[in-house]
């Protein structure tokens, strides 16, 4: 009797087991059913890389995801033009643009209880506004075989770069570029200013003689393998390219001043607050810092995870080690401009009348 | 008396025309001048064509000339760019026929209308091309979200919306085109036409329109050529579903060099080359643009 009563209650435990993994299974599977997720994001490579990883993710879970291809700039220009009304459910954001984005109240607040992957970022990566997704490190690149060629020694700080023999050889960001505004502001704090002072920037940007701007980190590439230029001022990841393509070339973390080395700029994921595919926008973002895509993402783009396993894991490519920071104590050194202090109008407005009219 | 015609004759021809000196300089600049203007229209093109049979990795340079011919990235063309180019030929054949609908009878209302404003009707007509297109899109932008708030009828990121954006900027193509025509066209070949026992209609599709259609047809071209070619516009009005081909190469090089938008923008080159002979050969495109003719 106890036998029968023991096997009765192991098979309707067997069954439950098995109808709620079932059930667990189905609802897992159908998570997503219906839902459209649409994504804001660079087109080219970048949309690329998420379609190949995280789209097959959120499809077997029943959903679909359809990007809105374009600058973080442009999208930004749709959401105003739109008042406030996205074509998209979660965009890139620059961290220029955040202050824009909280004036305008264009986000919705994110629950980080529903991002588990935030705890391989560090603390200040991650708010109820924003999750970062990447970053870059913007840095000198110089053709080392050059630079022996004219008896010029590594360059370690801007002003190193004001040489006679770089004159027409050397490109740095213009200030509508990607890299702009965050290399604008680390000449003016190694010209001895900061966000509310550009005035020594633009005195260290005119003392580097016959200047090419670059607005697309790819002219740079195209740019060191021609041999037009020796050195540039561009992140890390061009830097990488320019080096695949076969220009011998290499970075240097510019020394900023006795605080900082080297020049940090972040991206960010938000969630719009016109969205309605909340669960699905939070599922998206933590697949996006996900470990995995995160290193596969930076191996190819260029840019550092925001992810330190996947930051810790690029250490193993030897051009990587070689050409960007991954210790949590240089990158912490690095310097972040904070934007809240700048007034970007200003910033441009001055260089427009100082640089552009050399 | 011929004798001495004839011996005229036979010295004139014994000595020919008078022999150069020197080297035609006035041959050579010629030459010089169309091959400069030549190599200054097509290298753009040649640099393209050429760079796209490069076979290596780009890491987002052009490589010209290539270093290892193939037709590596003629293969990895994706889909999305012949998706976007299929709706970007569609949507210019539409616009610049809607840009001909509009246009045609407002040129015919421009140059013989009765109206009082009529500088100020044609301005209007003008205004798109001075107001710059990135504005353009904007203000679409705003008001098809303005519009869709009133009504719930949403016309950004759907096709409708694109028409519309692209008529409006490619009509005044057409306005100009067919207006320079009629300020020409001579109407005493509709007053016999009616003389004749024409009706006004029947005057207008047999006599008025054959005349001007070279202008329809310049017109009718720069439309479509505005509109194929247009990023500014398109750039606000695209969703997802309708990204149009230049939109799409745009966003592809924008943070990344993708090689296989030199395959495609090769293969467009290579078409409408093809389109363009085809025409030429079966049509006669002179004959198409020449006044009165057809």
């Amino acid at each position: 009797m106890t036998r029968l009563k023991l096997k009765k209650t192991a098979i309707a435990g067997a069954l439950g087991v098995a109808c709620a993994v079932l059930l667990a299974g189905t609802a897992t599977a159908g998570q997503f059913d219906g839902v459209t997720l649409r994504v804001g994001t660079w087109g080219g490579a970048w949309k690329g890389d998420q379609e190949a990883v995280i789209v097959p993710k959120f499809e077997a879970l029943g959903g679909k995801i359809e990007f809105v291809t374009g600058s973080p700039q442009a999208n930004l220009a749709k959401l105003i033009a739109g008042r406030g009304k996205a074509p998209f459910d979660i965009m890139e954001i620059l961290d220029a643009q955040i202050g824009d984005f909280l004036k305008a109240k264009f986000l919705q607040p994110i629950d980080l209880s529903k991002i588990p992957n935030k705890a391989d970022l560090e603390d200040w990566q991650y708010d109820t506004n924003k999750v970062g997704s990447w970053f870059t490190q913007e840095t000198i690149c110089y053709n080392q075989d050059k630079f022996r060629e004219l008896g010029l020694a590594r360059p370690t700080t801007y002003s190193d770069l004001a040489n006679a023999k770089l004159k027409g050889r050397l490109s740095i960001p213009d200030i509508t570029s990607g890299g702009g505004l965050a290399n604008f502001g680390a000449f003016a704090y190694a010209g001895g200013g900061d966000e509310k002072n550009v005035q020594p920037g633009l005195k260290l940007i005119n003392s580097l003689n016959a200047l090419k701007f670059w607005s697309r980190g790819g002219e740079v590439v195209t740019q060191f393998q021609s041999g037009d230029v020796y050195a540039a001022v561009v992140h890390a990841g061009w830097c990488v390219r320019a080096r695949k393509a076969g220009a011998n070339v290499t970075t240097v973390h510019p020394v900023i001043n006795d605080k900082y080395v080297g020049v940090h700029k972040h991206g960010w994921l938000g969630i719009m607050k016109s969205s309605k595919q909340i669960e699905a926008a939070h599922w998206y973002i933590n697949q996006f810092i996900d470990e995995d895509f995160q290193f596969a993402f930076a191996t190819r783009s260029g840019v550092v995870p925001v992810n330190k396993k996947a930051i810790a894991r690029l250490a193993e490519d030897p051009v990587l080690k070689e050409m960007l920071q991954l210790a949590k104590a240089d990158i912490d050194r690095q310097l972040r401009l904070d934007y809240t202090k700048a007034d970007i109008g200003a910033w441009t407005d001055q260089w427009n009348r100082s640089v552009t009219k050399q | 008396m011929s004798t001495v015609a004839q011996q005229l004759d036979k010295s004139v021809r014994d000595t020919g025309p008078p022999k150069r000196i020197g080297l035609p300089w006035g041959k050579i600049v010629h030459y010089l001048y169309c091959s400069l203007s030549y190599i200054f229209l097509l290298s753009p093109m040649i640099v393209v064509i050429g760079a796209s049979f490069h076979g290596g990795e780009f890491y987002t340079a052009i490589k010209f000339p290539p270093d290892e011919p193939s037709l590596r990235w003629y293969t990895k063309i994706p889909q999305t760019q012949y998706e976007a180019l299929g709706l970007s030929f569609l949507l210019a054949g539409s616009a610049a026929l809607g840009a001909c609908i509009i246009g045609i009878p407002a040129a015919l209302g421009i140059v013989r209308g009765i109206i009082p404003g009529k500088a100020l009707i044609s301005s209007i007509f003008r205004a798109p091309l001075q107001i710059p297109s990135i504005v353009t899109g904007i203000a679409f932008l705003q008001l098809f979200y303005i519009v869709g708030d009133a009504t719930g009828l949403y016309l950004q990121g759907t096709f409708a919306g694109l028409y519309i954006g692209h008529v409006f900027v490619a009509t005044p193509y057409v306005v100009g085109t067919v207006t320079a025509v009629l300020q020409r066209f001579d109407t005493r070949l509709e007053e016999a036409a009616l003389s004749l026992g024409a009706s006004r209609m029947s005057a207008f599709f047999r006599v008025t329109l054959p005349v001007i259609m070279p202008g329809v047809y310049a017109g009718g071209l720069y439309a479509f050529m505005v509109s194929f070619g247009d990023v500014p516009i398109s750039i606000f009005l695209t969703s997802p579903g309708f990204v149009t081909y230049p939109v799409e190469l745009f966003y592809g090089m924008e943070n990344d060099f993708d090689p296989s938008i030199l395959a495609s923008a090769s293969l467009v080159i290579f078409f409408c080359l093809l389109a363009l002979l085809g025409m030429q050969k079966l049509v006669g495109l002179d004959a198409l643009l020449r006044s009165g003719s057809r």
